[in-house]
């Protein structure tokens, strides 16, 4: 098409005009949409005709007014009461949309807060049931430890091979008193004390067999220790078990003037 | 609507009154035209043209629909050249209640054919088919004044796009 040929046509004048046949109006309103200068054009035509229609202006009487927007008025109960309804139930619904979208927010933020506080918790509280399991466990593992110790002692104290060895408290700690289980054949010795007085920490107790007269070496012990402890191996001929404080670590021979207390052994 | 009543009613009268010439069928139409707007607003589509252009349409289309009616004798549109001139006469009574030049004083810028052109478009409600069949003047002819009196008002009236 040969616009510039088109617009001198002076078709858009008409159609700006409102002249044009209903066919004629949708070619043109086609051809509007397909060239962007015929839109230039008809514009400016529609600004001259507005700008000649404007200066040829007469105002109606003012009471024309008055009297137009009563009908107006008067009209809108029925031409425009749909509209207007639709228009209410629209921003009613705009109005319950955005409540209903504030709502939904703030049930969304006090869940979201609300679970992550639950979840907070539980994790809190899974970490304590951790813990909680693994001092159960320690627990546990602790009184099953002492279970066999204290089995392993039961078997100790109940087996008639061990000799069971009363020392009781010398001149300088009378109140003093332990045990030594000891068997000949098998050459354990074990140390139980009753009652013993604290050392200081330079100091330990050392157990001593005393063989033919001569005191032997059955290895050192602290005053805290519970049930029975294992000593150091003593063979045939003991005949009494003596128990010295001594520097910590122990001595090769006893210092005799620190004797807490002393057993012999009986015989048969 | 009130907005479009101040700022429209003015030029759309000034339409209406020249087509028909009588101040109470005007105003009844003026109205009308008004009423026909107001119902039917959402039918204007911005895509097709300017709102002035619709709003003319719709006042020049319904004053036109008057003078077929029966109040008004078709013998109206056909007045000799000479009660024209009388007519012209009677407008510019009526044009001294705006202010500024009438719109005699611009259309007589334009030949002698335009104004003629212009006049009976605008101002006397006649169609471009009924200015070519009464006045024997093709009516390419007419289209194409009437493109050429426009592109002179645009000059005229300092219309800058």
């Amino acid at each position: 098409m040969n616009v510039a040929e088109y617009i001198s046509s002076g078709i858009l004048e008409a159609y700006a005009l409102g002249e044009l046949t209903e066919q004629d109006r949708v070619v043109v309103e086609n051809n509007l949409a397909q060239y962007p200068e015929l839109r230039t054009e008809l514009l400016r035509v529609e600004e001259v005709q507005e700008a000649l229609l404007m200066q040829a202006a007469i105002a109606p009487r003012k009471a024309l007014k008055e009297n137009l927007f009563q009908k107006i008025e008067a009209q809108k109960p029925e031409t425009k009461v749909v509209s207007l309804q639709a228009d209410q139930s629209n921003s009613n619904f705009w109005r319950f949309a955005v409540a209903a979208s504030v709502t939904i927010a703030l049930i969304a933020s006090y869940l979201a807060y609300d679970y992550r506080d639950k979840w907070m918790n539980s994790e809190g509280q899974l970490t304590q049931l951790i813990a909680q399991n693994q001092r159960v466990a320690e627990d546990y593992n602790q009184v099953n430890q002492r279970l066999d110790k204290i089995e392993s002692d039961l078997k100790v104290v109940d087996n008639p091979d061990f000799k069971r060895v009363v020392m009781k408290g010398t001149e300088g700690s009378p109140e003093s008193m332990a045990y030594v289980y000891w068997n000949e054949s098998s050459k354990e010795v074990y140390l139980s004390i009753q009652n013993m007085r604290e050392l200081s920490k330079e100091n330990q107790y050392q157990l001593w067999a005393i063989i033919d007269g001569k005191p032997v070496d059955a290895g050192v012990f602290d005053n805290n220790l519970a049930g029975l402890l294992k000593m150091k191996a003593i063979g045939n001929g003991a005949a009494a078990f003596a128990v010295t404080i001594e520097p910590r670590g122990g001595k090769a021979s006893p210092t005799l003037e620190t004797m807490q207390v002393v057993g012999n052994v009986v015989k048969g | 609507m009130e907005y479009l009543y101040d700022n429209y009613s003015g030029a759309l009268y000034g339409v209406i009154f020249r087509i028909l010439k009588k101040e109470e069928i005007a105003e009844e139409v003026l109205q009308d035209v008004f009423l026909k707007i107001w119902d039917r607003f959402e039918n204007y589509d911005a895509t097709k043209g300017k709102l002035f252009t619709w709003l003319l349409n719709v006042a020049r289309n319904q004053a036109i629909d008057k003078t077929r009616s029966k109040e008004i004798s078709k013998d109206q549109k056909t007045t000799p050249i000479e009660k024209v001139v009388s007519r012209i006469d009677s407008e510019e009574y009526i044009e001294q209640r705006i202010d500024g030049i009438g719109v005699t004083e611009v259309l007589k810028v334009l030949s002698t054919d335009q104004q003629f052109v212009v006049e009976h478009l605008y101002f006397k409600g006649y169609s471009q088919s009924e200015l070519s069949e009464e006045f024997d003047i093709p009516l390419g002819t007419v289209k194409t004044r009437l493109r050429l009196a426009m592109q002179q008002l645009r000059i005229t009236l300092g219309v800058t796009t």
